[in-house]
């Protein structure tokens, strides 16, 4: 009795540690190494640092000319997603008119052209901006009626004002996330003003925390180089800069990729050098107008 | 008395001596030498979600490491603005000196709930509800700033002070002064070593990664256009938190309700108040219901539990996928190949998954109680419907900025506090004058 109970205590122990091993399971990630982190940390304090090659990496002196335009089209290969209705269980009668809710927008798909709405095609640094694609001093309305959001997936440039309307009879709140974080009551009928002040990567989501079935996405940007596909799939940029490697984001909200990136990988996509994270790399000539035709694969929503 | 494990001097002989040695001896033999040291962990939910591979997952530590230091050794550039006296205090195990001073006051009061990452995953974080924050976003509910700002330092001493009513964060006022700030200081701190995680692995997958199959590697110590990057992340992450004070709300000095008003002008404002709670304008009955006791909208969550969820239906979506593609069968190669890939992806994210705590969703507050989770006094209540509370459906009342046009005047969002304050010394069966006839479908 007097060494059984730590006997037993450190027989348990040794199954413990025999069952569990000493490591860190990996689903908690690395740990810094604090010989390596020293490292960096002393080049954060030694000013300047050991000055590496940087003079390989300088970009080329040649500056560009000229404006071209990339145009396109997204299409849809394999049976097109059927969208369900959405779970209005609020404010039926303004929400679900005649006991009819709305459909979901998450991958619409145009019937006759099998074109890809709402795909957002954006260049990612822009070496110029041409005149016409600097930010609009205008106003870009966002409404929205019968509890959906009137535009799904909205641009709007970094301090441009978007009127957040609410054209319902019932009252709405508008939830954007990313970092522009902004949650406000639109008051049924009113309009209201808001300003985003950063530049997002990719479209964020937008949502009303009183019907959370209401969804949609904004853009902000600091150039116009950006366009959303229409119902048939289609998009032109205008006004690019010539000359020069453009790489271009494809975004999709139901996109299977990291971050809702489209990740194709068909030979015309590969042509595009379309990468794992959904960005392609164009370059145009001068005056040139290029057109490309995008045929995504059901694959590429996770189908 | 230190009631801290390390510090427990045991001068019993015989029993638990000879226990300890055979339980040391049997360590030696599983071949641990010592425990490790508490590490800060990484943000695995999002290093999965974009695809950070192992490589970067070690680096982005590192660098971490070298930014922030360890749990034991914290650190801190001048960039951010952070007192390293007061960090030193704060971090490490719990002990006193000769003098008294108090050492490890994050473990020794925070660690169980709060966790050492400050990811609110501490050993009795699941047992908890609501869950214990998780520091990382920098986001926080209870302040005076506007609903995008960060909290100020007197925000977060409040919370201290005050701990959060009808949560388990308890209140910290026996603590001399000068601990609650060491805390703070810590807890902006451990905000800020999460903020810069999101800022580096997304400058990882913005920027990094493979070119023509080599991986460009994240390394300050040898790229000093890596390291410009991250000092102006840095410094973008700690403005936003020394600009604080700046955003506090400032209420509008004539629409202020007087002092030690009659109670007949209280209940005119009063009144006031349930015809906005009531309306479409205010909208307040959508979530806390037409009897104000919270039974409202219910579908929602707050920030984090929407960010554990989304990981989880991925995870769901991914799981289906990979069925679908079992049952059709007759992969040709590049297919098995992709089968292979995701069951690897679908068994690194569940692995993950399972750690995560249960999603919750947000509660909107029974206003019948009485307890308050951001104080109990007017102006509190004045800043939660002004600013609506961040990271959870909660929204503002109040313009959103300086410069911003609010929803109601500051003269309507009295009128609410008014009658938020009243509800409690309210019946629930009360006939209620302002409340539409068709509250209850409107509700529905």
């Amino acid at each position: 009795m007097f060494l059984g109970g730590p006997m037993l205590l450190g027989g348990g122990a040794l199954l413990i540690a025999m069952i569990g091993g000493c490591g860190r399971p990996p689903e908690l990630g690395p740990v810094a190494n604090m010989a390596t982190a020293t490292k960096i940390r002393q080049s954060f304090n030694t000013a300047g640092g050991e000055s590496t090659d940087t003079t390989g990496k300088a970009s080329p002196a040649v500056a560009s000319t000229g404006w071209g335009t990339l145009k396109g089209r997204f299409a849809f290969v394999g049976d097109p997603p059927r969208m369900g209705p959405y779970g209005v269980n609020k404010d039926t009668a303004t929400c679900a008119p005649g006991g009819k809710p709305p459909l979901q927008e998450t991958l619409l798909v145009d019937d006759s052209t099998r074109g890809i709405a709402n795909v957002a095609i954006f260049l990612r640094k822009a070496s110029r901006v041409h005149e016409s694609a600097k930010p609009a001093s205008t106003t870009v309305l966002f409404d929205q009626k019968g509890c959906t959001f009137l535009t799904h997936v909205l641009p709007v440039g970094v301090g441009q004002t978007m009127e957040i309307r609410n054209s319902d009879e019932v009252g709405h709140n508008t939830n954007i996330e990313g970092k522009n974080s902004f949650n406000q009551t639109i008051p049924a009928g009113q309009t209201l003003g808001f300003v985003p002040r950063k530049e997002e990567a990719v479209p964020q989501a937008v949502r009303c925390s009183i019907h959370p079935w209401m969804l949609a996405y904004y853009l902000p940007r600091k150039n116009g180089y950006l366009a959303i596909t229409a119902k048939d799939g289609a998009f032109e940029i205008p006004n690019l800069p010539a000359g020069e490697d453009l790489e271009f984001q494809v975004w999709h909200e139901s996109a299977s990729g990291p971050s809702g990136a489209l990740v194709v990988s068909t030979p015309a996509a590969q042509a595009l050098k379309w990468s794992g994270k959904g960005r392609i790399k164009i370059r145009l000539a001068p005056d040139e107008v290029k057109e490309i035709e995008i045929e995504v694969p059901a694959k590429a929503f996770g189908g | 008395m230190m009631a801290s494990g390390n510090y427990i001097k045991t001068r019993q002989l015989g029993c638990s001596r000879v226990a300890g040695m055979i339980f040391g001896l049997f360590l030696l033999l599983a071949g641990c030498e010592q425990a490790q040291p508490p590490a800060f962990r990484l943000n695995m939910v999002q290093m999965v979600s974009q695809e950070t591979s192992t490589e970067y997952q070690q680096e982005i530590a590192d660098v971490l490491g070298a930014l922030f230091g360890t749990p034991d050794q914290p650190y801190a550039l001048p960039e951010t603005g952070l007192e390293q006296n007061r960090l030193n205090l704060a971090a490490g195990p719990a002990w006193s000196d000769r003098e008294g001073t108090v050492h490890g006051l994050y473990r020794k009061h925070c660690v169980h709930c709060h966790g050492v990452t400050g990811d609110g995953r501490g050993p009795t974080a699941r047992f908890l509800n609501p869950y214990p924050r998780d520091y990382r976003p920098g986001i926080y509910k209870f302040k005076s700033t506007y609903n995008s700002s960060k909290p100020s330092n007197e925000d977060l001493q409040a919370i201290l002070v005050n701990g959060i009513p009808g949560s388990a964060m308890p209140s910290f006022a026996l603590l001399p002064s000068s601990q609650r700030e060491s805390l703070v200081e810590y807890v902006k701190y451990l905000s800020m070593r999460g903020q810069m995680e999101t800022e580096l692995i997304n400058y990882v997958y913005d920027e990094l990664g493979e070119e023509e199959g080599v991986r460009i590697p994240l390394d300050p110590a040898k790229d000093p256009e890596q390291r410009e990057v991250m000092l102006e992340m840095l410094a973008e992450i700690a403005d936003g938190w020394e600009e604080a004070p700046e955003q506090v709300i400032q209420a509008v000095q004539e629409q202020l309700p007087e002092e030690n008003r009659p109670a007949e002008v209280v209940a005119v404002s009063v009144d006031k108040g349930r015809e906005l709670f009531y309306g479409t304008r205010a909208n307040c009955l959508k979530c806390h219901g037409p009897t104000a006791l919270g039974d409202g909208q219910t579908d929602d969550q707050n920030v984090w539990n929407k960010t554990n969820k989304k990981f989880q239906e991925d995870n769901n979506r991914l799981a289906d996928r990979i069925d679908r593609v079992r049952n059709t069968g007759g992969l040709d190669a590049e297919g098995r190949e992709q089968l292979q890939a995701d069951l690897l992806t679908l068994a690194r994210r569940e692995a993950i998954g399972a750690r995560l705590y249960p999603v919750r969703n947000a509660t909107p507050r029974n206003l019948r109680r009485g307890i308050y989770r951001g104080g109990r006094r007017p102006l509190d209540i004045y800043r939660r419907v002004h600013a609506g509370i961040p990271g959870t459906p909660m929204p503002g009342s109040g313009p959103a900025s300086s410069d911003a046009q609010g929803t109601l005047t500051d003269a309507e969002i009295w009128n609410l506090v008014d009658y938020v304050l009243s509800l409690p010394y309210e019946a629930p069966s009360q006939p209620q004058r302002a409340l539409p006839a068709n509250a209850l479908q409107i509700a529905r």
